[in-house]
């Protein structure tokens, strides 16, 4: 049976002292941002660790279909579910961020905020649709072949599309995201940060399949 | 051992909020914050922001020693329940 293993301790380590560093590191005074640019620090990191969680969901659904392993499907109902917890700090801690540097808390005039809420809407719809199977096996094919849609629409709902619109989010058109416009100092924080939120979605996401399993093994039936 | 209980009196001393009561009649806003010791000096300093940093420290080190906790009721409960 698996232990605590050493990683978790090396992570415990590393997101502290990036925590620290991101607070210290000396950020220079932009216009409008101000301080507010230690967020690329916390915020982008949420987008970089749910795409990559809902990458690693389709694989599961993939090799679910390719060998009708329940493992399979359990990992990618976990991965689905922690890059959802993710999307939705994105969306929340972007909506912050943009009070105080664009003034509103939400507006439409902004793609990447409206297309990335629909990407999270697409990937609810997964849980609707799981929850409207009895049989697990039906459900799982069912919530697998759902996945690879869902996960093929998060490249161009978050990344192909924005940046071909006009927009004043970083990283969309006529708009680079930290070339130009922070410092790239920065980005010896950005990289280890987001490095750093993989493992912990990757830890959360071992949990929840865990006890995924063990509600399997008892076979009680609680509700999600 | 009186030397390493030496020691810790020592540090705790030193960071220690030499603060004269937990409790006050009135709101002193952050005067005299920076008389405190070093740490509170510095606690003090760059507008404030390390109070954040405190903040986010905690909330960070308990949601970690959640996952910890969560972590070692599933490793119980794995050995417990049988394949």
């Amino acid at each position: 049976m698996p232990k605590i293993h050493i990683w978790k301790y090396l992570l415990l380590l590393w997101m502290t002292v990036v925590l620290v560093a991101a607070f210290l590191i000396r950020v220079p005074d932009i216009p409008i941002l101000h301080e507010t640019s230690r967020n690329l620090f916390f915020h982008v990191p949420m987008w970089f660790t749910m795409t990559v969680v809902f990458g690693a969901g389709l694989v599961f659904s993939i090799r679910y279909l390719a060998g009708s392993n329940m493992r399979m499907d359990a990992l990618a109902e976990s991965a689905t579910l922690i890059g959802i917890l993710f999307g939705i700090c994105g969306l929340l801690t972007g909506s912050l961020w943009a009070r105080f540097t664009w003034g509103t808390w939400w507006t439409f005039a902004e793609p990447k905020m409206n297309l990335s809420a629909m990407a999270m809407m697409i990937y609810v719809a997964y849980f609707i649709l799981r929850s409207a199977f009895d049989d697990p096996e039906k459900r799982a094919k069912v919530a697998a072949v759902y996945n690879v849609f869902a996960a093929t629409t998060v490249p161009f709902l978050l990344y192909v599309v924005p940046r071909q619109l006009p927009s004043l989010h970083p990283g969309a058109d006529g708009n680079p995201a930290f070339s130009d416009l922070t410092a790239p100092e920065l980005r010896l924080v950005f990289y280890p940060a987001v490095i750093g939120f993989i493992g912990l979605a990757a830890w959360i996401i071992q949990l929840r399949y865990r006890y995924l399993m063990l509600r399997n093994r008892t076979e009680i039936e609680t509700a999600n | 051992m009186n030397l390493i209980f030496t020691f810790i009196v020592a540090i705790f001393m030193m960071v220690a909020d030499t603060l004269g009561t937990a409790y006050g009649d009135e709101w002193q806003g952050v005067q005299g914050a920076e008389q405190g010791n070093l740490i509170m000096q510095a606690m003090a300093s760059n507008n404030l922001i390390f109070v954040v940093l405190g903040v986010s420290l905690i909330i960070w080190f308990v949601l970690i020693a959640y996952l910890f906790r969560l972590e070692k009721k599933l490793n119980d409960l794995e050995k417990k329940i049988p394949e």
